[in-house]
């Protein structure tokens, strides 16, 4: 038992515990560079653990140094990660694994971003996975509007989950929690295999069938994209 | 020049403009300079023959471009193009009828050194630096505290604060812009040595970092120590100055102060700077390097990204709304509804007479005007006594408004105020001139 913390009470007591409380509870992931909130999960983590157990969630500490809240019950929201969050997750995880972003000292710019995730999948299927619920992706103009739309957008919420940090319009700094969407190739094991074990444990869930309908996005933004595809739509029809 | 007031940027692009200034240097360009240069400090020369030009030129051309034809043609032209962009000079004053005299010209000289030499900041040539920086500045203000005469501040403290002081200072930050340099080819070493060689070159990254860590702490010490004990000495000669009433000596001490408030800020930004990268590049080795040494995970990565797409799965995140907090409670105010009242607004219209009175009056007051009253007040007593006292107010303006219609008064100059009835007085007029007789 750590010394800092000697009852739950003291943990709950301490200023931080407010904003940390909330930041999990909200999905944000809190690694050593949030300081002294990482040094107070670190300190607290023995009490903290079953106290989340009781509202249904498992606090999860990874060995890359970060912490986040994984809901399993009822008790407290969830929601998985969008197409466009996941794709843009794991280029960036690529990117962070990539030694030549050490001489940015982990910063890289949305160029950067959109050239590597494009040279992995072909812009007509990222554009089909990012918009799932649109049939036809034939005016490249769109096909690039859709994906820098989303692109944005997945770059903005894992902003706010704290994968990466804006650092001003055009460059991110990558964070540790990103290493989060490695987790399935940590092993040797087979790709399928370790995603079953992930979704098994409710740290992941299976899309496959599943029509994302884009309702956990920003409610703005994903009505305005919304709006503007079902008037295309209509004009291809005509 | 560091102490020197700073000049108008605009107009000084516009003298640049004018005179049209450029650069151009080819790489065989670059090295005559440097050979110029090389060969002056080896032999000790203060200028060079253009016969040693032209032999030296020869040479960097079978290294740079052996297959070069015309040389002394050439030769001749890039001394001509050296000197076109003052770079050489000439400097025996004889003109064309001998063989000339040539050396490096500032700019020239600038260029050479910022190829071959990479001044650095090091913890003694800052240490020396600082120190050439405090000695000057303590004496100027010995001088500072027993001038006698204002002309003397001029050479005595603006001079030597430009000059002397100042290139000491601009030492210390070309050192510095030197020194960036060097940590952005750190940087570079290390992102390429991770790329070439990955597992193996931990110990050598490692290295790398703390060197560069070591110099930057050790240069930030000095910086804080020293600069500090500079400031309280700037202090001191701006505040003679101001007490002198030097008002050059101010400014010149202040531009200093601003330089060194410059380099320590600097000093800090770096170290800061150099920390965070520090620690990402330690997390990297740690994390990245050392559980993956052959880097399968970002192959096996790529191929997950790759197959995202047909096999799509989405990471689980907690998403609790935000606790939603409600207005304050206000008391809400009666207001009454807008209505109107209940009842008939539409009525039938009704037979009324007529009020015929003012008729009546007009005639009564023609035909009292007809027996020729002299004054109105006479007229008006014999008309209202005819009516109610109810009637009378009101009727007593109508009358004096027909009789000023029908027959024009005869204005006084004192037109008195006379009883009609026990009630009421009027203004009188004079209607007809009393007889003569």
């Amino acid at each position: 038992m750590s010394s800092r913390f000697a009852a739950l009470e003291d943990v709950i007591r301490d200023p931080l515990f407010p904003d940390v409380d909330l930041a999990l509870r909200r999905g944000r992931h809190i690694d050593r560079e949030d300081g002294d909130s990482y040094a107070f999960l670190s300190d607290a983590q023995t009490h903290l653990e079953p106290l989340y157990r009781r509202f249904g969630c498992e606090l999860v500490m990874q060995s890359d140094g970060y912490f986040y809240l994984l809901p399993s019950g009822d008790h407290l929201s969830r929601r998985h990660l969008s197409p466009g969050e996941m794709l843009v997750g794991q280029t960036l995880a690529l990117q962070s694994l990539d030694p030549t972003t050490v001489q940015t000292g982990g910063v890289v710019t949305r160029d950067q971003l959109l050239a590597r995730l494009g040279s992995l999948v072909s812009d007509r299927d990222l554009a089909r996975a990012l918009e799932p619920r649109r049939k036809r992706f034939d005016d490249e103009r769109k096909v690039h509007e859709i994906i820098r739309n989303r692109v944005a957008q997945a770059i903005r919420q894992l902003a706010a989950l704290g994968f990466i940090d804006l650092v001003d319009q055009d460059h991110l700094r990558l964070r540790a929690p990103l290493f989060r969407f490695a987790d399935p190739v940590r092993t040797r094991q087979d790709l399928n295999a370790a995603l079953e074990r992930l979704i098994a444990s409710g740290h992941a869930v299976d899309m496959q069938g599943e029509e994302f309908t884009g309702d956990d996005d920003e409610p703005s933004e994903s009505a305005d994209i919304d709006a503007g595809d079902d008037a295309d739509e209509d004009e291809d029809d005509a | 020049m560091i102490g020197s007031a700073p000049e108008d940027p605009h107009r000084l692009l516009a003298g640049l403009t004018r005179d049209r200034v450029s650069l151009e240097l080819s790489t065989l360009d670059i090295c005559f300079l440097a050979a110029l240069h090389l060969q002056a400090e080896r032999d000790g020369l203060a200028s060079l023959d253009e016969e040693l030009l032209l032999n030296l030129f020869e040479q960097v051309s079978d290294l740079v471009d052996p297959s070069l034809e015309n040389r002394q043609v050439r030769a001749t032209h890039a001394i001509q193009r050296l000197r076109s962009q003052r770079m050489l000079a000439r400097v025996d004053a004889t003109g064309i009828i001998s063989a000339g005299e040539y050396s490096l010209t500032r700019l020239g000289m600038l260029i050479v050194q910022s190829f071959l030499e990479q001044e650095q900041l090091t913890r003694e040539s800052l240490s020396l630096l600082m120190g050439a920086v405090t000695s000057s500045l303590a004496q100027i203000r010995a001088r500072a505290e027993r001038i006698s005469d204002p002309s003397e501040w001029q050479t005595a403290i603006v001079g030597p604060l430009r000059v002397t002081v100042g290139d000491l200072v601009a030492g210390i930050e070309r050192r510095q812009r030197g020194l960036d340099m060097q940590q952005e080819e750190v940087r570079k070493q290390i992102s390429t040595l991770l790329q070439v060689e990955w597992f193996n070159v931990i110990e050598g990254c490692q290295t790398l970092l703390e060197t560069m860590a070591k110099t930057l702490r050790e240069l930030n010490e000095v910086l804080l120590r020293d600069s500090s004990h500079i400031q309280t000495l700037l202090q001191e000669i701006q505040h003679a100055a101001v007490t002198a009433g030097a008002t050059e000596a101010e400014q010149a001490a202040q531009r200093v102060t601003d330089h060194v408030a410059r380099m320590e800020a600097w000093g800090r930004s770096r170290q800061q700077g150099w920390s965070n990268y520090y620690q990402y590049v330690h997390r990297f080795l740690r994390d990245v390097v050392r559980l993956d040494p052959d880097r399968a995970i970002s192959q096996r990565l790529v191929e997950q990204i790759r197959s995202w797409p047909e096999r799509p799965f989405a990471f689980v995140v907690a998403a609790d709304s935000c606790i939603r907090l409600l207005r304050p409670m206000k008391a809400m105010e009666y207001r009454p509804p807008v209505s109107r009242p209940r009842g008939e607004w539409e009525q039938d219209p009704a037979i009324v007479a007529a009020d015929e009175s003012p008729l009546q009056l007009e005639s009564l007051v023609l035909a009292a005007l007809k027996h020729r009253p002299r004054t109105l007040a006479t007229l008006t007593t014999e008309i209202i006594a005819q009516l109610s006292d109810s009637e009378r107010y009101t009727a007593i303006g109508r009358i004096a408004a027909v009789v000023a219609r029908v027959r024009a008064p005869l204005l006084d100059r004192e037109r008195p105020w006379v009883p009609v009835s026990p009630s009421f007085i009027i203004e009188d007029w004079m209607l007809e001139r009393p007889d003569p007789q």
